[in-house]
């Protein structure tokens, strides 16, 4: 269920970002519901098949497509899936579909799908580990390693739930690939790090990765909407608004880190993972 | 002697030397036709290391399993060192390894009783630890796999290596609980084996010797969830410590023998293969995506239960879920790196194929049986009683929608054209990363391994001075004892009585 409803979610998620940055630097903007009209569009088009390519080419956007998918249909956002250790399954989702995507850039055979490539390898060994364990200290305070047993910000135990949710945001942003980490907007292929694996997928396969990038970042959205209190479907609406401003401000007067600085940035994410883990095994 | 498992492990290693077998029957004979060199000594000595490991697998601790032990190791040089001058360098590395294990095992199988359980118990952990590639005695591994032929490296680590683990998870029978220390010790050096692996492995040009790496890795974490059961015992972590080595020995058999069908194993020589052959192509992927760790595969399942077994351990154990998350992202690194820049892309040299009817049967057989431990786990873990969730229903179900739109997109409008290469000229293979390149970046965030550039880039083993030390150490005592072999028969005679009188008067005392 939160899975459909990510999807009718995601157009508007990232129509309403592009329209609010926009409007944030004094443009008109496109309509919010641009999103749909433009994935309908790419939809239709023809798209083109590099001379080298193999079937993975065409896999690794469905694959990213269907990892996202499959991560949000754990989430018991509304009725989810749910069984022991889900938590696990829905990273590793998200991971089976990063691998198609790494690989499908890399068959293209041009430096540059290589480059986002390993760029997307380093961001996730950076941000894998920390976004992991500040999962597991949450799932240590609650009942049993479902993701429906979580635990809600209380007095009690507020500060691994908090250093959980700063981790998480920390992991949107690298997941995402949005602006410290990398730029989504920019059109300068040597500093691109999502962007860049995309390069030669056109038509409806760009609008599965599109939807695909999208809808990952509503799944950190999702997990930490799980984490604070009241009815959950009204808490991600509130959650997913609450990131569409937070980026467009971000975006809009923050810069991207050099490639070189992203260790730095993301060891903060490793750091609030390894203080909400230990948080949780001694419960203070 | 309790098993703590319906029907006891050893069958189990009986059926996974079994499932090896049936995939080398039909891969050895084209293969070693192709390989003429020696092969009836070939044909001679793979029944026999295989009767000998089913022989340890089965064997109770005593001269017999020592016996069995060793001889395991001499047939493996053999397998190893037959390749001829080019393989001596490796096959001296698994026989000084073979030295140390036998050392180790020696001490505790003849101290059992006079020392300690922390002594006999450290020379359990070098014994099997050597064999099972524990921590910073793993480097022949890596060193034997690339130099001995395709069969032998999926034999040694589909199958040799889990005898290790083996003979670990016995002691606790033969020889008592463990103490602490030795769970501890398996955790740490376990999940430090598997990082550096994987780092070093992310470095290495040889395809085998990426494979060998991964071995190491796959191994690390097995002995770390062994560890953990010895701290606080969960069906999930033996759970995860039995499915893993199944799952292992049957993905590593498939990728090795799929590595003897190419004659080039340079991965940044390679590239553009699945255009080539397909079948191969499909059938690496299959196991390189298992070994990725990734959901469907049996290897996630594994790693699913370790970390539920690691969250649920005592004091700090849970953050070895942490660092088991590091492995995870890096095991995707790694396997992006061999199956990307190996299958896919523009063709970087002209590697030849030896890729036929026998092979395809014997690595799609190996595929198979993976195919059906993902679809069915249950019959690893159904005597353990292992929680787990429907992983077959999931990759039924990711099967058929990824084909469904597949087929969909497929069927749209689209025309063949050049990749884009920026309008300036066009694209050569050579403006692909190499196999260093693509690893660089990984590689400069772990300070330990540092990277000499030049003409012939190379990385630096931390270790490598203290082997070099140990291998020159044992050459030195080679020399010693080959200077009582004088050819004096009197002299001879003189050592059997004094040896007699020892033995006598050791037994009579």
């Amino acid at each position: 269920m939160t899975a459909l409803l990510a999807l009718l979610l995601a157009p508007l998620f990232s129509g309403t970002l592009k329209w609010l940055k926009a409007r944030l630097t004094h443009r008109q903007g496109p309509s919010p519901l641009l999103e749909y009209r433009n994935l309908a569009k790419l939809g239709r088009k023809v798209w083109v098949a590099p001379y080298p390519t193999t079937p993975l080419f065409l896999l690794g956007p469905i694959m990213a497509l269907l990892g996202a998918l499959g991560a949000l249909a754990l989430l018991p956002v509304l009725p989810g899936l749910a069984f022991k250790g889900d938590f696990l399954l829905a990273l590793y989702l998200l991971g089976l579909g990063r691998f198609f995507q790494m690989l499908a850039a890399l068959d293209a055979g041009s430096a540059f799908g290589a480059q986002g490539s390993y760029r997307e390898g380093v961001v996730t060994v950076l941000a894998e580990p920390g976004t992991l364990m500040a999962l597991a200290g949450v799932v240590l305070l609650g009942e049993g390693f479902s993701l429906s047993g979580l635990p809600q910000l209380g007095v009690e135990n507020s500060l691994v739930l908090l250093l959980a949710l700063a981790s998480l945001a920390l992991a949107l942003l690298a997941e995402g690939a949005r602006m410290p980490v990398d730029d989504p907007t920019t059109h300068l292929e040597l500093t691109m790090i999502h962007e860049a694996q995309l390069l030669d997928h056109s038509g409806p396969l760009l609008a599965l990765y599109e939807l695909a990038g999208s809808l990952k970042m509503l799944f950190y959205a999702g997990l930490m909407s799980l984490l604070l209190p009241g009815p959950k479907p009204l808490v991600f609406l509130g959650v997913v608004g609450a990131w569409i401003l937070a980026l467009a401000y971000l975006e809009t007067y923050g810069v991207k880190l050099r490639y070189l600085r992203l260790p730095d940035f993301l060891s903060y994410n490793t750091l609030f993972g390894v203080l909400a883990l230990l948080g949780a095994i001694w419960r203070f | 002697m309790g098993w703590a498992w319906g029907w006891g492990a050893p069958y189990l290693y009986l059926l996974l030397l079994g499932a090896l077998t049936l995939g080398l029957v039909p891969y050895l004979p084209p293969y070693l036709a192709h390989h003429p060199r020696k092969a009836h000594l070939y044909g001679l000595l793979f029944p026999l290391f295989l009767a000998t490991m089913a022989g340890v697998a089965l064997a109770s601790p005593g001269f017999g399993f020592l016996f069995l032990w060793e001889g395991m190791a001499l047939l493996g040089y053999l397998l190893i060192a037959l390749e001829g001058p080019g393989a001596l360098v490796g096959a001296r590395a698994f026989f000084l390894a073979s030295r140390l294990s036998g050392i180790g095992l020696y001490l505790a199988f003849l101290g059992h009783g006079y020392l300690g359980t922390d002594w006999v118990w450290a020379g359990l952990l070098l014994g099997f630890g050597v064999k099972a590639a524990l921590f910073p005695f793993h480097a022949w591994l890596p060193q034997a796999h690339p130099v001995a032929i395709s069969p032998v490296s999926a034999l040694l680590s589909g199958a040799m290596t889990k005898l290790g683990l083996l003979g670990l998870y016995q002691s606790q029978y033969w020889f008592g609980p463990p103490p602490p220390w030795v769970g501890w010790a398996l955790v740490l050096l376990g999940l430090l084996g598997a990082v550096y692996a994987l780092v070093r492995g992310l470095g290495e040009e040889d395809l085998k010797g990426a494979l060998a790496y991964s071995s190491v890795e796959n191994l690390g974490l097995m002995l770390s969830a062994l560890g953990a059961y010895f701290l606080k015992p969960s069906p999930l972590l033996l759970g995860a410590f039995f499915l893993h080595q199944v799952a292992h020995a049957l993905f590593k058999g498939l990728l090795f023998l799929g590595a003897g069908a190419l004659e080039e194993r340079r991965i940044s020589h390679l590239g553009g293969l699945f255009r080539k052959a397909p079948e191969l192509g499909a059938l690496a992927l299959w196991g390189m995506g298992v070994g990725a760790g990734l959901p469907p595969g049996p290897v996630f399942l594994a790693e699913w239960q370790l970390y539920q077994g690691f969250l649920q351990g005592t004091f700090l154990v849970p953050l070895a879920a942490g660092a088991l998350a590091l492995v995870g992202a890096l095991a995707l690194y790694f396997y992006v790196r061999l199956f990307g820049l190996a299958f896919l892309g523009l063709p970087r040299g002209e590697a030849g194929l030896f890729w036929t009817k026998g092979m395809r049967l014997g690595l799609g057989t190996l595929a198979g049986l993976l195919l059906l431990l993902a679809l069915a786990p249950g019959v690893v873990l159904d005597p353990l009683r292992v929680p787990t969730y429907p992983n077959g229903l999931l990759l039924v179900l990711l099967g058929l929608l990824a084909g469904a739109f597949y087929r969909g997109v497929q069927r749209m409008p689209h025309r063949a054209y050049g990749t884009w290469d920026c309008g300036f000229q066009p694209l050569t293979p050579r403006m692909q990363p190499n196999g260093l390149g693509f690893a660089e970046p990984a590689l400069r965030l772990f300070p330990f391994l540092r990277l000499r550039v030049g003409e012939y880039p190379r990385l630096e083993e931390p270790l490598a001075g203290v082997y070099a030390l140990l291998g020159r150490a044992y050459g030195r005592l080679a020399a010693l004892v080959q200077t009582l072999q004088s050819g004096s028969l009197h002299l001879y005679l003189l050592l059997q009585l004094l040896a007699l009188v020892v033995v006598l008067g050791v037994v009579l005392l």
